[in-house]
């Protein structure tokens, strides 16, 4: 009897009960915390599984950057949660109930399978799957390294190993999908508004003394008259 | 040559006329459409007789069509008696008609697109009657449908012409329907749709013992060949405007005139009876199929005929006129006598011609009135006109002397109702119909001569004093169709019916047990008094219309007081029009509405300001699940999903 | 080892178009910013199109895999590919005269639009799940920007986002339904997911089935059968009209071949279970894309549901699930596709002096003001009412045939009655061109548009004498499909 079943159980229920509260909670703020545990309870089970990579990436990404932002959103936009939500409990016997169907089915279809882990321990899952990864790689066409027999790889090594070999298409294709997305943004965002200063940072490393000083000799009980654009 | 020559002259026609009218203006759109067709009517009689009396059959392939898997299609012009009989009425009539509306349409502004339409619809309907199997059949089918559907709606700034058009369309889908799953039906037996394959291999079906001799259908077991000719003959009722789709027919009069009487009485709406003669072996085979087409027959004879009694437009009457003849057709088609059908077919081309033209001239003199009861002692002004339709109606009502001579109608009807008695139908039901039927032909179409040219006139005096002959360009048809009505009986009821049939009909109904010649024959051998019942008919209806309309003429409206019921019964046309509207047009109307308020609720709503939103609230739960809200369509896909599983889940789907 | 430059040889058409894309979009961004700037890029990427078509059509004829498995080019793919190219190129030359006119010829647009090609091709080319998602996502990344590219206008950015959200959620289920059937199938790749699915046992069957439900109602939304069809109505019509063209085109041959390809080479032991949803998709289709379109007054709302129709028509010949079948959905595509870009260049001509107009009463009377739009026009409504002897009848006729002959009665009669229904809403519109007191006629049509309503018209009106290239050409792509040898 290890610690692990604990922290399965642990982290499944505690992932299971942050993620309905991200959909009951009152303050939006709340919810987006909430979300923020989930991922983190997710990365919890990734860990358990030996896939280390992935929950660092759970975390970083998710947490760090699409959770925060949404954190940002919810804060910025001036959105009148209380009116969204008044449609909630309209509709929630129907979505219930829908719900409530595909989940009792696929429940029921999961515990009547076999899946070929009934009665093995959390462990020998976590190990199974880490062999599962290992031997993927020999003989697929890498460039170089192959594994000694018996060689245990980390999850980050065995996924860099097929990451850019035998997965590289997808990898590939993946990056097109992300220079799309990029486009769209800047497309359906960026706007050159004229009367809206800008900083302009070539134009701010090209300022030398020659045209940003001008010395001017003050005559006593003179005043300085500005000129050019420096004008405020 | 001559044949595609026969075919493709009218498309000719209708390309010049339809796509450079407007640039060479109308008269030269007229002159060539005329003239080609002229052309073919001329090529289609020489062929009429190199096929009907030289015997000479052809199968001339045009162009291979559709290869895919065993479906085998070319487009093969077929040509037999049949079709060269077929080809000459087609032909005639339309180049007359086309010669006629010359004159007729001389006012309109569109006369190329007119002449383009009649072309295009000539090409279609020579392409149904020269087609070798049944997808060509379709095409020419949908084809003249789709012409149809254009030249009733031609006057398209009448409002009644648009819903005439559209009603004649979505009625005659109805048929295609059926038509159409026949044809499927077809295809799946026999896995062939060419004519002749079709015929050799129902041989075998029709064996009780062969394997497709009975189908599923509808849930039950059926013979094959029942099913499959029910379902082609309900292409033909509808074609046809047969009893239950003959609704379109009447409303098809808002049409032009020429139109109606190429069109809705000379070749169009016979395509049913070609159809049904065209498959006569395959009928011949489904005894029950043939007596359901008798019984429509004679009950769209006795119907129609009914209607016609009471109906005070001209047009209408001989709409309806038209509709009780083609149940004539069937009749004869139902009891196996294809040859005398085709007959009737033949000589009802010429004199229901030209009845329609000389009513077109009658409407021309009164400026484009209709109604009879706007008319009255128009004999000594259009004197030419009256005679032409005093021959049509001594066609129509079967003037002869039995075993003797006649009008054209006299041989081919008589033909009819003779074969009808001596098929022995239950109670000899077909022959009493057809004979009081003939009875009520006789009083309508009498009815109609006197109302329009006798008695006192009932017109405004200066439309009276106005009304003038019709110009010889619009006489000159009438007076060739008069040729016919008068002759083309006589002339040739000697092959179509009397002893030359056998040779004249050749193999085109083969494996018919009784075929054209045999029914007929054996039409010879029937009681004295079965001759003479139709002229008896015939005569006592044109006495009781002159009792009415001329000797006392206040006897009508006094019969319509004493039976108020039967006359609104049969003004109204047996109510079908208000039952279609209130089983069909309304149910259809409320549905469209439904389901659009359903699935559409309203223009784009805000996804987050949606408050504009929901305008179809009509019953329930289910409705407020759809009107523009984002989350409403998500749920909609996601009941979608929770259905598919659940019916999986259930074991409903799954197969082991 | 590593596997040499000859053997990319198949792929090349997409390394083309994405660095095509690439340098398009460098030039566009440090090009001075001109008035032309957006035409000359799309005319660039009309250029790559050609280009990549050109290659596509000499390739040799036989199929070859990449990636180990997860990348396939073979007759099917290449037919496919083909069509998107077209409908991808004339929805680009549609769209020039439009967004010229409303200021909005960004150069991201045609690099967008390529993008989006390149997502349907590695779609169509998918021999394995991930293929599968990557390009789905690519494309239908691209699709939700392109929506929304009208950013000022309110119903444009609607429609993006409310695509954008649906979409995601039925990526969701897509992906759902992948792990399941990675899980129940052990394997991404489909001809190991086809031996998985054929040696399971019965309870791991059930879960590949519901495995596939998932994975069918994501494909379900892209090519919107009902019940997942109610993004199509507001999109099309938020969506700028040329927009709106490439959407009807392109895309749905894409995600139909991927649907076809799917269940046709991962599950071809379970064409029973599959059947079914395909029929219940089928119907649904049919149904409400006849009847809801009746109601409809504005044309791009009418198309959306015309295009819903479509689907479930050419769902009947996938259905029935034999090679006559999806022959049938081949030609039926194409067929589609042609009607529909040729009416959609009608619907661009639709234009006023103070705009376009998107109303069904506004085309009143149009035989008397432009008889020859009237009757191209007519002449491919005609055709998507499957009416003969045009190219419609015949795509209908197909499917319908393959139905029956597959002993699927039911679905065949519901189909028939679904177009009889449908020819009444494609009729009410001619009735409204040629039979209603005229209104002021349209500004004449651009060139472009223009030239593609008369091929459109052409080619439905030719089909019927000359259908054996289309045949033939289907019939190669569907034995390549079937027979494609288990690597």
């Amino acid at each position: 009897m290890s610690l692990m079943p604990l922290f399965f159980y642990l982290f499944s229920v505690l992932a299971l009960a942050s993620a309905v509260l991200v959909i009951v909670a009152k303050n939006p703020v709340h919810s987006v915390m909430f979300l923020i545990f989930a991922f983190f309870n997710a990365a919890g089970l990734f860990i358990l599984l030996g896939a280390e990579f992935l929950a660092m990436v759970l975390v970083i990404v998710y947490v760090g950057a699409v959770a925060v932002l949404f954190l940002f959103v919810v804060m910025m936009l001036d959105v009148d949660f209380a009116e969204l939500k008044s449609g909630f409990v309209k509709n929630a016997p129907v979505g219930l109930l829908v719900g409530g169907i595909v989940l009792a089915e696929l429940a029921l279809l999961f515990l009547a399978q076999d899946l070929g882990v009934s009665g093995q321990s959390v462990e020998a899952v976590a190990d199974g799957i880490a062999a599962a990864t290992a031997p993927v790689l020999p003989g697929e066409g890498l460039t170089g390294g192959a594994p000694v027999a018996g060689e245990v790889l980390t999850n980050t090594e065995a996924l860099g190993r097929i990451l850019y070999t035998k997965y590289a298409f997808f990898f590939e294709v993946a990056g097109l999908v992300l220079l799309v997305a990029m486009i769209g943004a800047i497309v359906l965002t960026l706007r050159h508004k004229d009367g809206v200063r800008r900083q302009s940072i070539a134009e701010q490393v090209a300022r030398d003394p020659k045209t940003s000083l001008e010395v001017i000799k003050v005559a006593p009980g003179g005043a300085v008259i500005p000129t050019g654009d420096d004008a405020p | 040559m001559i044949f595609k020559a026969i075919v493709f002259l009218p498309l000719l026609g209708a390309l010049i006329a339809g796509l450079f009218g407007r640039v060479i203006g109308a008269r030269p759109s007229e002159i060539v459409t005329t003239g080609l067709l002229l052309f073919a009517a001329v090529l289609s009689w020489i062929v009429f007789s190199r096929v009907g009396f030289d015997h000479e059959v052809a199968r001339i392939p045009v162009l291979r069509w559709i290869t895919s898997g065993e479906l085998d299609a070319g487009w093969v012009l077929r040509i037999d008696t049949l079709t060269a009989v077929m080809l000459v009425v087609v032909t005639t009539v339309s180049s007359l008609v086309h010669v006629y509306s010359i004159g007729y349409m001389h006012d309109d502004d569109s006369r190329p697109r007119f002449f383009a339409y009649l072309s295009l619809f000539t090409f279609a309907m020579l392409m149904l009657v020269t087609s070798d199997n049944l997808l060509q059949m379709f095409f020419g089918w949908e084809g003249v449908g789709l012409a149809s559907y254009l030249l009733i709606g031609f006057w398209y700034k009448k409002p009644e012409a648009n819903a005439a058009a559209i009603k004649a369309f979505v009625v005659n889908r109805v048929g295609d329907f059926g038509f159409a799953l026949g044809i499927f039906g077809i295809f799946y037996v026999f896995k062939t749709i060419n004519f002749d394959a079709i015929f050799t291999l129902a041989l075998d079906v029709a064996k009780p013992d062969h394997a497709d001799h009975t189908i599923q259908f509808l849930g039950g077991t059926f013979n094959t060949l029942t099913v499959l000719c029910l379902l082609l003959f309900m292409g033909a009722m509808g074609k046809s405007a047969q009893f239950l789709l003959h609704t379109w027919l009447p409303d098809a009069m808002e049409g032009p005139t020429p139109v109606s009487a190429l069109i809705h009485a000379a070749t169009m709406v016979t395509a049913g009876v070609f159809m049904v003669a065209r498959l006569g072996p395959l009928f011949d085979l489904a005894p029950t199929a043939l007596q359901v087409v008798t019984f429509v027959g004679a009950l769209t004879a006795f119907f129609a005929a009914t209607v016609g009694l009471v109906q005070n437009d001209i047009k209408r009457v001989i709409a309806y006129s038209t509709c009780s003849q083609l149940g004539y057709m069937f009749v004869a088609c139902g009891i196996g006598a294809y040859g005398v059908a085709i007959f009737h077919l033949f000589t009802h081309a010429f004199f229901k011609a030209l009845l329609f033209l000389g009513a077109g001239s009658v409407i021309h003199a009164m400026h484009h009135e209709q109604d009879m009861r706007n008319m009255g002692g128009l004999a000594p002004k259009i004197r030419f006109t009256w005679v032409m339709m005093l021959i049509g109606t001594l066609a129509l009502t079967g003037v002869g002397i039995p075993h003797l001579i006649g009008f054209a109608g006299f041989h081919s009807k008589d033909a009819i109702i003779e074969s009808a008695f001596v098929a022995h139908t239950a109670y000899n039901y077909a022959f009493w119909v057809l004979v009081i039927a003939a009875f009520m032909t006789s009083f309508y179409s009498w009815r109609l001569m006197f109302m329009t040219f006798h008695g006192n006139t009932r017109a405004a005096p200066d439309v009276y004093k106005h009304a003038h002959e019709s110009p010889s360009v619009m006489l000159v048809p009438l007076a060739v169709l008069a040729l016919g009505a008068v002759g083309a009986g006589v002339a040739f009821a000697h092959y179509f019916i009397g002893n030359g049939a056998e040779a004249f009909w050749g193999a085109v109904f083969e494996g018919s047990p009784d075929s054209a010649g045999d029914a007929h024959g054996a039409a010879h051998d029937f009681p004295e008094w079965v001759a003479w019942s139709p002229a008896v008919a015939m005569l006592l209806g044109f006495a009781l219309a002159w009792l009415f309309y001329v000797r006392n003429p206040s006897l009508p409206d006094a019969t319509a007081r004493a039976f108020p019921s039967v006359y609104k019964f049969l003004l109204n046309k047996w109510y079908f029009d208000e039952l279609y509207d209130w089983l069909f047009v309304r149910p259809a109307h409320w549905l469209g509405r439904v389901l659009w308020r359903i699935g559409d609720g309203r223009i784009i709503d805000g996804l987050i300001d949606g408050t504009a939103a929901t305008v179809g609230w009509v019953t329930g739960r289910i409705v407020k699940l759809q009107t523009g809200y984002i989350y409403h369509y998500a749920f909609a896909m996601l009941i979608g999903v929770a259905l598919l599983i659940t019916y999986f889940m259930l074991g409903g789907g799954l197969s082991r | 080892m590593f596997e040499g430059p000859q053997s990319f040889a198949p792929i090349i058409p997409e390394i083309i178009l994405a660095i095509g894309a690439m340098v398009l979009l460098m030039y566009g961004a440090f090009r001075a910013p001109s008035e032309n700037l957006g035409r000359d890029v799309g005319w660039f990427a009309i250029l790559l199109f050609a280009l990549t078509l050109g290659y596509l059509v000499l390739q040799p004829a036989s199929s070859s895999f990449l990636f180990h498995d997860a990348f396939v080019v073979d007759r099917f793919a290449r037919f496919m590919k083909v069509l998107v190219l077209v409908g991808a190129s004339v929805a680009l030359l549609l769209s020039f005269d439009y967004f010229a006119r409303a200021k909005l010829m960004w150069f991201e647009i045609p690099v967008l639009m390529v993008l989006a090609v390149v997502g349907m091709m590695v779609m169509i080319s998918s021999n394995d799940l991930i293929t599968l998602y990557v390009g789905l996502e690519l494309q239908s990344l691209a699709l939700y920007v392109l929506a929304a590219i009208r950013r000022n206008d309110l119903r444009s950015s609607e429609a993006g986002l409310k695509y954008f959200v649906l979409g995601a959620l039925s990526s969701g289920m897509l992906l759902y339904g992948m792990s399941m059937i990675y899980g129940f199938a052990g394997a991404t790749g489909f001809q190991k997911i086809a031996t998985a699915a054929s040696a399971g046992d019965a309870g791991a069957n059930i879960g590949l089935i519901i495995g596939l439900v998932f994975l069918l109602v994501g494909l379900a939304f892209k090519i919107s059968a009902v019940p997942f069809h109610m993004w199509t109505p507001d999109v099309y019509e938020g969506a700028p009209t040329p927009v709106t063209a490439f959407f009807a085109g392109a895309p749905k041959v894409a995600a139909m071949a991927l649907l076809v390809r799917v269940l046709v080479q991962a599950f071809p032991g379970n064409v029973s279970e599959w059947q079914q949803i395909i029929v219940f998709l089928s119907i649904m289709s049919m149904l409400i894309g006849a009847f809801a379109a009746i109601g409809q007054t504005n044309i791009k709302r009418l198309m959306a549901y015309s295009s819903i129709g479509h689907i479930g028509f050419a769902l009947v010949g996938l259905a029935s699930g034999s090679n006559d079948g999806l022959e049938a959905v081949v030609i039926y595509l194409a067929i589609y596709m042609v009607m529909t870009l040729g009416a959609f260049a009608c619907i661009l001509a639709m234009r006023r002096k103070d705009g376009m107009v998107e109303s069904i009463d506004q085309l009143a009377g149009l035989s008397q003001s432009n008889l020859s739009m009237a009757f191209l026009f007519a002449m491919l409504l005609f055709s998507m009412a499957g009416i003969p002897p045009l190219a419609g009848f015949f795509a209908k006729f197909y499917v319908f045939a393959a139905a029956v002959k597959a002993e699927l009665y039911p679905l065949a009669v519901i189909g028939v009655i679904a177009s009889v229904v449908a020819a009444f809403y494609y009729l009410r519109i001619i009735k409204v061109m040629f039979f209603d007191e005229a209104s002021e006629p349209f500004q004449p049509a651009e060139p472009y548009v223009r030239f593609v309503m008369w091929a459109a018209g052409v080619f439905v009106l030719a089909y019927v004498v000359v259908p054996a290239p289309l045949i033939d050409a289907a019939s190669a792509a569907v034995r390549s499909l079937r027979f494609a040898p288990t690597p």
